[in-house]
């Protein structure tokens, strides 16, 4: 037995590794960058070089206490045409542009160019003088900018340097009317310097978009190359925290993920386990009682009602449960929403009754679909085992029906029980999102879902590996309760 | 009299002369389950009003007669869509068909297109007083916010239900008896190959990545927000080049397994492969992963029936896995080995047939779980373009206007009882084909 446990734990190894894997992959997929949503978004077309250079140093403080300045994993399988270091360039949006720039073209080095000189020109935009008729060209360079940033269309990249070169000579055309006009006041001096170094950096940009697109090597796209980044990677870096224990921090709200999950598990276990207990309580009566009576109109009545029952959605049952009972526009019996509306400082036993006032839908609406479900499996089990010999045996023995029911019968058809018990432990920290959602219970559920939604991935990469890993040890209890159950499943090979 | 018995007679003989396939019985036992015979007859009732939901319910008359000519606008839209007929001038850029000036017309019974917007009919429930014309334009299930009509919502979103069922049990049947039968009929201990090709393979499975996915992300990508077709085709092309590689890592193969370590060949443990898959799929939440991977793409119908699909295969595989390694030991099996038939031949032609049965169990309750799942998906605003009317997405619209039971009742009792057909369904192939029922 202790070999067959120790075996699968063993197994359970490779299965949680692949199980990282494809979250985390799953996540370097999506979009949106976690810096820029934690940080807010880009700078706007106002502000002083200063200020963006302030905060770029920020995005890259704020990437590298994330983690997200390393390589994604230990290694990397890339065309030859992307550089190993690839990954250091910031911003995920950037990031993007240039694998398609570099699909399209394959030579890195034209592409760098380009790119380096688009963020000198964007940087130079930040000391351009915006008062007056400036304030509208400088509008429009960022806006071209910004395009720029994100366009990998050759033709548009070319039309949009044109007219940021046209914008750059209009610069030069207002400062020269202005100076003209009137009398020169104050920075005069430093902002020609400017103007004169933003036309120069724009024309130079324009000329490295052309260097660029009339000298592909798109054959460099089709030589694979294979870098070994070592243990310094994202990946290795999440699953050696989640081994010890460090979750990482949340995105939303910055707080360490091991908090927000135990915030938000408390409300979850408590809604579950009052649900588990009913199910088991109830299911395992009306199954037991529906299969002694089979066959008559009671036992119909309640197949009938047990199956209607596992058939209606519970996210139907749970919208009106909350427009008829919830003081919608019909009955104001309980409460729609959360889960206490009295404050930390009401006495106890008042805030007890609170909450239960408020979980009273939640529970009915999680409990009613397993219960049925769980009620008709045991139906159907103890029925095969009412039909067998040893039943009749123990009738015909003279034992009260009690005894043959729960003690001969019963304890033979545990076994649809004790499968869906495997599924109690993940369902105790998974949590429901439609239920929590439609009742808006801070429970797990919710906050996983909001974290999907938001992308808030150290949230999500630590709940599904948390219900995974109970997931599998849900599979091994269950393994071992059935041997329990029955002597004659045995996990040690016989010779 | 004697003719009578004759023919009697003679329908005996012809019965017995038909051989009884397995199919009969499974047949014969499903027909005695009432309910679950109403139940098919009444999804086939559905599917009927999924194919026809435009004619059930079309803001467009089915015919009509205007200004001496007889027109049939639905089906001027098929050939509109399909083969790019252009409609005729006088009925291009029509702003309201219902006020058009005919000499006669046919509407269908809902005359209302899912999209139509009645601004005077806003979130008017099916008892209330409705600012329409006649009786034959009233919104018999009432309205919702934007005042688009909820019963033509109802059976056009029918399709989109039951074609995420299909479609998506679909490609879970596909992936599950592919997979599942190579497992349970190769087991770990049949298919043999030289340690050359399985190094040769390993290295083009990586290359093949690299070409077919690694090189193309980006082709694929565009392709798909084109249009399905041309993403189906480029996927059929990455698929060319990652086959074509692993053919030439078997031809290359050939010469170095002539070298004694190389050449000799090993078992390759497909049930043990499988077995570890399945049983990935099955730890990781469905949901949640379902849900992820829907709230990170553009919405799209066919994201969430392939995702559902790619989610919802581990059942069939393993209920073909089980079957074929019962039935590997068979004698017919062996028969057909000492006869000399290739495994490709034999797994095809006879054993897959006999294991394919209790798929069909499987696949019913799928496609009820599918569905639930998709009106899950869009209840919770996902999956679907927002546009898109569903199921899930009228009763999603009942949360903001917790007075209009109309919108809660209808489309859930839509899904509950398409969901209860496909149960009853799933029910009744349990009992046709469990041999203990079988009188």
């Amino acid at each position: 037995m202790w070999k067959y446990i120790i075996k699968r734990i063993l197994i359970f190894i490779p299965t949680l590794i692949i199980i990282s894997l494809l979250t985390f992959w799953l996540s370097t997929n999506a979009p949106g960058d976690p810096v820029e949503q934690m940080l807010g978004g880009i700078m706007g077309s106002e502000g002083r070089t200063t200020d963006f250079m302030a905060t770029e140093q920020a995005y890259m403080e704020q990437r590298k206490k994330l983690g997200l300045d390393l390589p994604l994993f230990y290694i990397a399988l890339q065309p030859l045409s992307v550089p190993d270091t690839f990954y250091r360039i910031p911003r995920k949006k950037h990031q993007e542009v240039l694998r398609r720039l570099i699909a399209q073209l394959g030579n890195w080095e034209y592409i760098q160019a380009y790119y380096l000189k688009l963020k000198d020109v964007q940087r130079l935009l930040y000391g351009l003088p915006s008062q007056g008729p400036f304030r509208k060209y400088r509008g429009k360079a960022y806006e071209l900018i910004n395009e720029l940033f994100l366009t990998y269309d050759t033709m548009k990249i070319g039309f949009y340097t044109t007219l940021l070169a046209m914008t750059a000579d209009s610069f030069v055309y207002e400062f020269s009317k202005l100076s003209m006009d009137t009398n020169l006041v104050g920075n005069s001096e430093r902002d020609k310097a400017a103007i004169e170094e933003f036309k120069k950096a724009v024309y130079e940009l324009r000329a490295a978009y052309l260097d660029m697109i009339n000298n592909p090597e798109t054959w460099k796209n089709y030589i694979p190359t294979i870098h070994w980044y070592g243990t310094k990677n994202q990946y290795h870096r999440w699953i050696s925290g989640f081994i010890v224990g460090d979750f990482g921090i949340s995105y939303v709200d910055k707080r360490p993920v091991a908090e927000v999950i135990k915030d938000a598990v408390k409300w979850t276990a408590l809604i579950n386990l009052i649900s588990v207990i009913l199910i088991y309580l109830i299911a395992i009566q009306a199954g037991v009682y529906s299969a002694v009576k089979a066959g008559t109109f009671q036992d119909q009545v309640l197949t009938v009602t047990l199956y209607i029952l596992y058939s209606l959605p519970n996210f139907w049952i749970a919208t009106l449960l909350i427009m008829f009972f919830g003081g919608g526009a019909y009955l104001d019996w309980f409460p729609a929403f959360g889960v206490s509306s009295l404050p930390e400082t009401a006495p106890l036993w008042q805030r007890i009754i609170d909450v239960a006032h408020h979980l009273i839908l939640p529970v009915l609406a999680l409990t009613y679909p397993s219960l049925a479900f769980l009620a008709k499996q045991m139906r159907g089990a103890m029925i095969q085992v009412l039909k067998e010999d040893y039943i009749r045996t123990a009738y015909a023995k003279g034992l009260p029906d009690k005894v043959v029911i729960w003690k001969h019968a019963f304890r033979n058809s545990l076994l649809p029980i004790i499968t869906l018990f495997a599924n109690v432990f993940p369902f105790m920290i998974s949590g429901s999102f439609v239920i929590e959602y439609i009742f808006s219970i801070p429970g797990m559920g919710k906050e996983s879902y909001e974290a999907i939604m938001s992308r808030n991935y150290p949230v999500v990469y630590t709940v599904v590996m948390l219900v995974s890993i109970l997931t599998l040890v849900g599979y091994l209890v269950a393994d071992i309760l059935y041997a329990l159950v029955d002597p004659r499943i045995s996990y040690s090979k016989k010779k | 009299m004697q003719g009578q018995a004759n023919n009697t007679e003679k329908k005996n003989v012809i019965q017995q002369e038909k051989p009884r396939t397995y199919w009969y019985y499974v047949k014969r036992q499903f027909k005695k389950n009432k309910l679950a015979v109403w139940a098919l007859r009444a999804v086939y009732f559905l599917i009927f009003i999924a194919i026809f939901a435009d004619f059930i319910a079309n803001e467009k008359p089915i015919v009509m007669k205007y200004k001496d000519k007889v027109y049939f606008p639905i089906f001027r839209e098929y050939l509109n869509a399909f083969l790019g007929v252009p409609f005729p001038d006088e009925l291009r850029n029509i702003p309201s068909w219902r006020d058009l000036q005919y000499d006669w017309a046919l509407f269908p019974p809902i005359p209302y297109s899912p999209q139509n917007i009645d601004l005077y009919n806003v979130l008017v429930g099916p008892f209330d007083e409705q600012d329409v014309p006649s009786w034959r334009w009233r919104h018999w299930l009432g309205t919702d916010d934007l005042g688009r009509d909820v019963a033509s919502g109802l059976i056009h979103a029918t399709r989109i239900a039951l074609s995420v069922g299909i479609v998506s049990m679909g490609i879970a049947a596909i992936i599950g008896i592919l997979l599942g039968s190579l497992a349970g009929y190769f087991g770990d201990d049949t298919i043999r190959a030289s340690r050359a090709s399985i190094i040769l393979g390993t290295l083009m499975l990586v290359l093949g990545y690299f070409y077919a996915i690694e090189v193309r992300k980006y082709v694929l990508i565009d392709s798909l927000k084109e249009s399905i077709l041309s993403f189906v085709l480029q996927l059929f092309i990455s698929a060319a080049i990652f086959l074509g590689l692993l053919f030439l890592a078997w031809v290359l193969a050939r010469p170095f397994r002539r070298v004694k370590w190389l050449g000799e060949r090993v078992f390759l443990p497909m049930d043990m492969l499988v077995s570890r898959l399945i049983e990935v799929i099955v730890t990781i939440p469905s949901l949640f992963l379902i849900v992820a991977i829907v709230a990170i793409a553009e919405p799209s119908l066919f994201l969430v029936m392939a995702v559902i699909g790619l989610t919802g295969w581990t059942g069939i595989a393993r209920f073909i896995r089980a079957e074929l390694l019962r039935i590997r030991n068979l004698q017919y099996i062996e028969a057909a080995r000492s006869l000399g038939f290739p495994h490709r031949r034999i797994l095809i032609r006879h054993a897959i047939p006999n294991a394919l049965t209790p798929v069909l169990i499987s696949i019913a309750f799928g496609i009820a779980s599918a569905i639930l799942t998709e009106s899950t998906l869009s209840f919770l605003g996902l999956g679907v373009p927002p546009d898109t009317v569903t199921w899930g997405s009228i009763l999603s619209l009942s949360r903001k206007y917790p007075e209009s039971w109309w919108l809660a009742i209808f489309p859930g009792s839509a899904i509950f009882i398409t969901v209860t057909l496909f149960n009853l369904i799933g029910e009744g192939l349990i009992y046709a084909l469990d041999p203990r029922f079988k009188r």
